[in-house]
């Protein structure tokens, strides 16, 4: 163990020392090369020039690097996979998009990520926002933010095992210790198989991620409320509007781009979802998702890559509306901060 | 220069990881029931500073079993043994695989798994050698050469996995005390066991535990359910059609075998919590329902292994038994079937100590030590039967023997889509309501899918 | 100034809607949290919210064989106590017949027939007496219900980090987590610089290529990915391989956050150094670093939540040998293969939270001001 310490301390040195050692070292040697403080100015201008073409390209060069190996080439990849047999061998066509299109259990997926998409975004904006409004007003509301942020910090895989507790199932007229059930023993209803529930039960799934992201858009939606101007609401308080209407009417306006990224963000992660799924049912009892069924198509039952590598493009192009709007909103920023 | 010296060191440190500690060896050498000859035969093998890695199914106790026979390779070889394992083992021997960085053994409960993986051109074949070895030297040995071969990339078949570890599926657990204690009897034939069922019921109990929770897994105990209900009411030639889909999913046969599965799970007087619970319940956890007071349950269909899973001090034999899962009565023409399954290893990277460890499963010393270890039954003839840990495991090496029909877990058998996937989730839909036929043809389109 | 505006209904119901939600969100970790104090024993026995009561408790035990009973006027007895070498408590009622654990009052006498009878008290010792000789060698069961007192231990924790590797784990997931935080600040920080505020061509396309990348699936780069590291041979396998996976994986937010926050620090600073002729890399030293602290601690906390909680990567990229396993991994690998044991489940969760929570609530404040960076201006 004290090896392993040791070696993981070398590495972060040498790893962050490394790459300090790239910047200032390519930096150095650009201004040795081209020196701006040249004999003449002609050749000081041209060095500049020089300089501030070759230095943005020395800046974010390693990032280019791990964003080509990392993601961009395992892309293509899969687009290439996507057209390919299962071994990735022979050239197929579109024969796996069709496949898709017909399979039960990929409708089945496709059916249940609509349901996320509408469930999860909406539910954790909504309580964010009641959450941002209600605590904003108590000597406390820190506090309770911080315990509504809290599951935010823990693993899906601890999650998993939080919430197989509460969903814990024994038979009727044993003693519950899931305490989901033991409140509905306790009104008197017989308890239930939660995460086998049909179609409910995707819901019991949700509510894993709603738990885990309300406190991002508690925290996220409080600071934009704070930002909203206080003589507009002022005004509003005066001209006699009473709460809820200065709530709808005037605050949720104001906030609506934040409500927007707030929105996008939880419905990217929603198209990404996988882990819950996978510890909570790995998709049985009809609540399979796309993440989840790319996944078991890869790599179970000595895997298909092709249809595999075709679900993965299917969440590609379910996200593309997301990506095209989030790349002009940064573009737009772009040009208004310039 | 400085930077050089610092990431040598950081490289040497990194290769540092894990050094292999000599443990003791568990059972002294030249005293008890084992071939300890083979030991010496596997000094000559000389495997210093190679490194070995075998990637296997078992995990909790059965790791520790697998680990004391290891280290007995490991002294005698000098070779570096890593084995390891993963909850998700059969996914992940495909990631491996894939990515071309596979441990040099793989050993896997699944021949369908291994077939695919051999059509692919991940595995690397064993000599006719070891296939003749297994012919001569195991208890029905061409069945079991039958399971390790497979057609490669170039589609022409050889023999691929080593069989070694073999699991008894068709067994009932119970407590002697509590059959005593409400005067039941142990049934012979199905209908007893109905009748006994039904008793159970009458006297206020619940006769069965069975849980098919297993977290991706769900639902491969019930595929063993089948399987024992496919052999106790056709004959074997149709199981053996039924695993290559000659005979679909959805035919007759099929559906009254997973109708009669769902006699005793889809009943909800016949099992603790209910049809309901069936799917929910863990495997794991099914099994301490026998043992509560009163009990959840009197009887437990499940394999061998089961009594890893028994509450701590349990003494199988004495405070925990099993009985045959019988046969039908009015069938008689098919004998005594008997449901089995096993584990077999493949090189996925091949290397000399690779083949030796091949060697060495063929030594009776490296099933001795399991057996003695626990859990382990094994159809290797030359072993020392009194090796086994117990009276319990050397009677079920007996069913294992006295068996008029043998045949595999065919959910292992049939190709991985299915056999771990599509009946898995089937079974969990079976239970959950879905009618017999309607669950048959939704397997069948599955496997129709993938031809 | 949310206060100013008068939401009547009354501070009660405010607080009182507050708390209720809050209670909502702590009370599965609260479960978690009481579950992994309680005895082995209760956890399963009774739900954790009846922690501090006094539960029943059913258990058994059994007597000793034939080869300890005496003859005593005339008859066959056996003595003992069935807690023997189990922690005592005290018995409510018992039982020989496993249909009825508690058909007897402690102290009182059964029958079991064929001259048979005995008596078994409230501390556990009980009397077998026979008017033959006994012949059983195994003794007989004996059930009782129990009533326990409230217990709690730290015994859980103790056996999970000792016997169950834990510790080990932990080790292992903090050696991954280190390196694969503090690496990709670096670049991102650079990256980000250059895409904020300097010229190159093709920078909106590059920001919108980075942007799109934030969606990619992981779990499609997994393959493509082994294969180069298999290629390389020195990265497959090893924690330089996980750190620079998890340096690739988190640069696309990385950069699209920290660039947020750097383009939105003021025009005048930066060009005012540039008069004073400062070139950038002297400008993102002394101005932008220090300047956007914030944001970095911001994504430092995000990208070290995310890389300690990861459970695909390591999987993938660090394998599965007991040496490299990392915190999540043995969780999941003990959800498998201990299924419905909750002591060691419920104190293993609790133990892989503990670091993110020690992390997240040390550095609160810095995470919440780096996300409006991104997020809030972004709008």
């Amino acid at each position: 163990m004290a090896t392993q310490l040791l070696s993981a301390l070398v590495t972060i040195i040498v790893g962050v020392g490394g790459c300090l050692a790239y910047f200032y070292s390519s930096n150095f040697l650009l201004d040795r090369v081209f020196p701006a403080g040249a004999s003449n100015d002609a050749a000081a201008v041209r060095n500049l020039k020089i300089q501030s073409a070759i230095r943005p390209w020395l800046f974010l060069g390693p990032a280019l690097i791990f964003l080509i190996v990392y993601l961009i080439y395992p892309v293509i990849q899969t687009v290439w996979l996507s057209f390919h047999d299962k071994a990735g061998t022979e050239f197929v066509g579109f024969d796996n998009y069709v496949w898709a299109a017909k399979d039960s259990q990929f409708r089945q997926s496709i059916f249940n990520n609509f349901l996320w998409l509408l469930v999860v975004p909406a539910a954790c904006t909504f309580f964010g926002l009641i959450i941002a409004v209600l605590t904003d007003r108590i000597w406390w509301g820190p506090i309770a933010k911080s315990l509504i942020f809290l599951p935010l910090a823990i693993s899906f895989v601890g999650a998993s095992v939080i919430w197989k507790f509460v969903y814990d199932f024994r038979g009727e007229g044993q003693q519950q210790i899931g305490i989901l059930n033991a409140i509905v023993e306790y009104f008197g209803f017989s308890p239930q198989v939660w995460i086998s529930l049909p179609f409910w039960n995707n819901f019991f799934l949700m509510v894993i991620l709603v738990w885990i992201q309300t406190g991002f858009a508690t925290v996220i939606l409080g600071a934009a409320l704070r930002g909203v101007p206080e003589d507009t609401l002022e005004a509003a308080n005066i001209d006699g509007a009473g709460p809820f209407k200065i709530f709808w009417r005037i605050m949720v306006p104001q906030i609506m781009p934040t409500i927007i990224v707030v929105w996008t963000t939880i419905t990217v992660l929603v198209l990404k979802v996988f882990d819950i799924v996978l510890t909570m049912t790995n998709g049985q009892w009809d609540t399979q998702v796309l993440a989840n069924l790319m996944y078991s198509w890869m790599f179970t039952g000595g895997g298909d890559f092709g249809r595999g590598a075709a679900i993965a493009i299917v969440i590609m192009i379910a996200v593309m509306p997301i990506m095209v709007w989030n790349i002009r909103q940064a573009n737009a920023e772009q040009k208004g901060a310039h | 220069m400085k930077f050089r010296l610092a990431f040598g060191v950081a490289a040497l440190t990194l290769s540092l990881s894990a050094p292999a500690f000599a443990a003791d060896l568990k059972y002294p050498l030249g005293e008890g029931p084992f071939h300890w000859e083979n030991f010496e035969a596997l000094k000559k093998i000389d495997l210093k500073g190679e490194t070995l890695t075998i990637f296997g199914p078992w995990r909790g106790d059965d790791e520790a079993h697998i680990q004391v026979v290891l280290e007995y390779f490991r002294q005698a070889t000098g070779a570096e043994v890593k084995y390891s394992s993963s909850e998700n083992y059969e996914q992940q021997v495909v990631i491996d695989t894939e990515a071309g960085s596979p441990a040099n053994i793989s050993i896997l409960p699944q021949p369908g798994l291994l077939a695919d993986l051999a059509a692919k051109g991940r595995l690397v074949p064993l000599s006719a050698d070891d296939a003749k070895f297994i012919t001569d030297n195991y208890g029905a040995g061409s069945s079991w050469v039958a399971l390790g071969t497979y057609k490669g990339k170039d589609g022409a078949s050889s023999f691929y996995a080593f069989p070694y570890k073999a699991d008894l599926k068709s067994l009932v657990w119970y407590v002697p005390e509590n059959f005593k204690d409400a005067g039941y009897e142990i049934p012979q034939t199905m209908e007893d066991l109905v009748k006994l069922s039904d008793q159970i019921v009458a006297d206020g109990g619940k006769p069965w535990c069975i849980g098919l929770g297993s977290g991706g897994a769900t639902g491969w105990p019930a595929t063993d359910w089948v399987e024992d209900m496919m052999l106790r009411t056709q004959p074997p030639e149709v199981y053996d059609k039924w695993v290559t889909n000659e005979i679909k999913f959805d035919s007759p046969e099929v559906v009254g075998a997973i109708e009669a599965f769902g006699k005793f799970a889809k009943n909800n007087a016949w099992v603790d919590g209910g049809a309901a619970g069936v799917a929910s319940t863990d495997f794991r956890d099914s099994p301490k329902g026998l043992f509560s007071a009163p009990p959840k349950c009197y009887m437990h269909r499940q394999a061998s292994f089961i009594p890893s899973f028994f509450p701590e001090g349990t003494k199988v034999g004495t405070d925990a038994d099993f009985f045959y899962f019988p046969p039908i009565a009015e069938m008689p023409n098919l004998g005594k079937p008997v449901l089995g399954a096993g584990t077999l290893a493949a090189i996925t990277k091949d290397s000399k100590a690779a083949r030796a460890f091949i060697e060495y499963l063929k030594m009776p010393l490296s099933h001795e030590v399991f057996m003695k270890d626990g859990g382990f039954l094994t159809p290797l003839k030359t072993v020392n039967q009194e090796a086994y840990v117990n009276d319990a495991a050397r009677k079920q090496g007996e069913i294992l023997s006295s068996a008029t029909t043998f045949r595999f877990d065919g959910s292992d058998l049939m190709p991985g889509k299915i056999g771990a996937g599509a009946f898995w989730t089937g079974m969990v839909d079976f239970v959950g309501g879905k009618s017999a036929q309607d669950t048959g043809a939704a397997i069948q389109k599955a496997w129709d899918e993938i031809k | 100034m949310l206060q100013r505006i008068r939401l009547e209904p009354s501070r009660f119901a405010l607080h009182f809607a507050v708390f209720v939600i809050v209670a909502l969100w702590t009370l599965p970790t609260a479960g978690l949290l009481v579950s992994s104090l309680r005895d082995k024993n209760q956890i399963s026995a009774s739900g954790w919210w009846t922690a501090l009561s006094t539960s029943e408790q059913k258990g058994q035990g059994r007597t000793k064989g034939k080869a300890d009973q005496v003859e005593k006027d005339g008859k066959f007895v056996i003595e003992g106590n069935i807690f023997e070498g189990g922690a005592p408590t005290t018995v409510s009622a018992w039982g020989t017949n496993v249909n009825k654990p508690g058909a007897n009052a402690p102290g009182a006498t059964a029958d079991l027939g064929d001259g048979q009878s005995m008596t078994v008290n409230a501390d556990g010792s009980y009397v077998w007496s026979n008017t033959k000789a006994f012949e059983d060698d195994r003794g007989r069961r004996v059930f009782y219900v129990s009533s326990v007192p409230p217990r709690f231990t730290t015994e859980n924790y103790g056996n999970v980090m000792f016997s169950e590797g834990i510790g080990r784990s932990f080790m292992n997931s903090l050696t991954v987590t280190i390196p694969a935080t503090i690496i990709p600040i670096l670049i991102a920080a650079f990256a980000a610089y250059a895409l904020a505020w300097m010229k190159l061509p093709g920078r909106g396309f590059i920001i919108a290529v980075i942007v799109g990348l934030l969606v990619v699936p992981l779990q499609m780069s997994l393959i493509p990915l082994l294969k180069i590291y298999n290629a390389t041979g020195f990265l497959s396998k090893t924690y330089l391989g996980i750190w620079l996976a998890h340096t690739g994986f988190g640069l696309p937010f990385a950069i699209y956050l920290l660039r947020s926050y750097i383009a939105g620090l003021p025009k005048d600073l930066i060009e005012s150094a540039q008069v004073d002729g400062a070139n950038d890399f002297k400008i993102f030293r002394r101005i932008i670093l220090p300047l956007s602290f914030p944001a970095l601690a911001s994504f430092a906390i995000f990208q070290f939540l995310w890389v300690w909680n990861d459970l695909l990567v390591a999987m993938v990229f660090l394998g599965t040998e007991p040496d490299k396993m990392v915190l999540t991994y043995k969780l999941n690998s003990l959800l498998g293969s201990r299924g419905g044991n909750w002591d060691i489940l419920t104190a293993s969760a609790f133990i892989t939270i503990i670091v993110p929570l020690i992390v997240f609530f040390s550095l609160q404040r810095y995470f919440v001001r780096g996300l409006l960076a991104g997020s809030v201006k972004g709008g």
